[in-house]
């Protein structure tokens, strides 16, 4: 029997993850594995949205990364030789993908946004965005396994399914990682989620000094929404987190409303708000590749422009 | 003293691909570039050879002939030596591919190193798995996703970005990172470095010349352009236009 199998590190992964491997599941006529920590919820749950068998991480000394799983990940995978290994392209499981891909020889579908069986020709069809989201590049996979990783939030997590069942495996602990974690510190909380706001003011390059970035914010709370940056805002200049970086490299959004000031509109930034309602834009330049990627924008200056929509905002 | 290899890789010039009319991509106008995430790692190993007081920063590449451009670029930017693994059939490899190539290139022609640095991903294909990859073809530690790092007492110590924060890890030398984009700024090659770069010793390595066959194990089907492109209204910065660009925002019932 065919197999697909997924490998979570979290619940939230875990969900989307069956929502994935069911998308295929059926078609493919395979059973679905799937391989988690403990902190990725208890066994029944996974077995009732959608897992056939469950194979649990055990838990790693506090220096281990999660990688260090790998060695008993792959021996798994070559004695039973599942068709699809999926993972979430998150750091951990981008790089944890790539390495068993090497390990099992296999081809790897990066940063995966569509994913379907092809009943006919026994394969896997894939895309993905290549240059800077520029262009769509389609894969299929003949040979088995093929490792695909998904962008989170992709697939609808899966649901509760009732009457099923499933056997649960405890996976034996890996040899110690090379690779050893000295200290772990948690990201401070300071930025509020973009990739869940209704409306996102993105701030670019157009802004002359990080206090203006104000006018940003105020546009921001009149529309109700929060403020994203560009990548020289936040890894050049640092003036904002990194996790307000919108683009194909930092999140991508899906807000109802995207209004850019002072962002040119670089193919790599824009493909993050790909699936924006409305995308508008206010910007001096009137050439500026922005324009022909918004709905409609003002050809002018933030500074002059923002303060008067705001204004008008308040009628 | 470090010897640091650095992959990098000569990639269309995203900024000017055009859609063509039948929604193909029109790669007539584009230039070329080294990949962005690659100037960071070019850039990074060589800041370590200058902070282990001497050493050397390889270059390696694999790419169609014409990549040779790319070649003399990278060593404007910091590296003292290139190898250059090319051939006709060496263009739109798939990164399991590439990784495979430089991994024959390393473990047959540089007999010694301290760490392999790799950009986070290409500017084109953007896969992210040449590193982590040539890692384990190697058989060799890897850290990916690191923005700072550190080599001392024959290891290294690098703080990697992942969601829920950072990880400080060490890993034992030879080694292979990915880097970001904030690890550095990229020097911007001045007509000096350009000079010199050519006369670093390059080497070309063709394929008869590396054992293996290479194969793909994805077939590329198709690669159409995206539409990104809407109806793209500009509105004049005076009252009509904020009064037009307010009233389009309340039509489309996005204010609420």
């Amino acid at each position: 029997m065919a197999g697909i199998w997924i490998i979570a590190e979290t619940r939230e992964q875990a969900l989307e993850l069956l929502g994935a491997g069911r998308s295929l599941a059926p078609g493919m006529g395979a059973a679905l594995t799937a391989i988690v920590r403990k902190e990725a919820g208890p066994p029944e749950e996974t077995i009732a949205r959608g897992a056939d068998e469950v194979f649990l991480l055990p838990e790693l000394p506090p220096d281990q990364p999660f990688g260090a799983h790998l060695p008993v990940i792959e021996q798994e995978a070559k004695a039973v030789s599942p068709d699809v290994i999926l993972f979430i392209s998150s750091a951990r499981g981008k790089e944890m993908a790539a390495r068993l891909a090497a390990r099992l020889g296999a081809g790897l579908c990066s940063g995966c946004t569509a994913l379907a069986f092809d009943k006919a020709s026994g394969s896997i069809r894939m895309e993905r965005l290549a240059y800077g989201g520029a262009a769509i590049q389609k894969l299929t996979s003949s040979a088995k396994p093929v490792v695909v990783t998904v962008p989170p939030r992709s697939f609808e997590p899966a649901q509760t399914m009732d009457g099923r069942q499933g056997k649960t495996r405890e996976l034996p602990s890996p040899p110690p990682s090379a690779v050893r974690i000295l200290e772990r510190k948690p990201k401070e909380k300071v930025a509020k989620d973009i990739t869940e706001a209704r409306v996102i003011v993105c701030a670019g390059r157009g802004f002359d000094r990080k206090e203006d970035l104000a006018l940003a914010r105020e546009l921001a709370d009149a529309l109700g929404g929060e403020l994203g940056a560009t990548r020289p805002l936040t890894e050049e200049m640092h003036w904002l987190p990194e996790d307000l970086c919108i683009g194909l490299s930092g999140v991508q959004v899906k807000p109802e409303l995207y209004v850019g000031l002072g962002v040119s509109g670089q193919i790599q930034h824009m493909t993050g708000v790909r699936g924006a309602k409305i995308v508008c834009a206010v910007n001096r330049d009137e050439n500026a590749p922005i324009f022909a990627l918004s709905d409609f924008g003002i050809v002018g200056s933030l500074y002059e422009v923002v303060p008067k929509i705001i204004e008008e905002l308040k009628k | 003293m470090p010897i640091v290899v650095a992959c990098f890789k000569w990639v269309v010039d995203e900024a000017y691909i055009r859609k063509g009319s039948d929604g193909k991509l029109d790669f007539s106008a584009v230039d070329y570039k080294i990949g962005e995430y690659d100037r960071n790692a070019i850039e990074e190993a060589a800041r370590l050879r200058d902070a282990g007081g001497g050493g050397s920063v390889i270059g390696i590449t694999v790419g169609a002939p014409d990549s040779a451009k790319g070649v003399k670029d990278g060593l404007s930017r910091g590296m003292d030596q290139a190898f250059f693994a090319s051939d006709p059939s060496f263009k739109d490899l798939e990164p399991s591919q590439t990784a495979a190539i430089l991994a024959e290139v390393i473990r047959t022609r540089i007999p010694q190193f301290d760490l392999i640095t790799c950009g986070e991903g290409s500017s084109d294909l953007y896969a992210q798995q040449v590193g982590p990859r040539l890692a384990e073809l190697l058989g060799i530690p890897c850290v990916c996703f690191v923005q700072k790092l550190s080599l001392e007492g024959g290891k290294l110590v690098a703080d990697r970005r992942v969601e829920d924060g950072i990880e400080v890890v060490e890993a034992p030398l030879p080694a292979l990172v990915t880097v970001l984009p904030d690890i550095n700024t990229p020097r911007i090659p001045g007509v000096k470095d350009t000079l010199m770069a050519g006369k670093k010793p390059v080497t070309a390595i063709k394929k008869d010349e590396l054992a293996g066959s290479f194969e793909g194990t994805l077939k590329t089907e198709a690669m159409t352009a995206s539409s990104l492109e809407r109806t793209g209204e500009k509105l004049a910065a005076d009252a009509a236009g904020i009064a037009r660009f307010v009233d389009s925002l309340r039509k489309s019932g996005v204010i609420r």
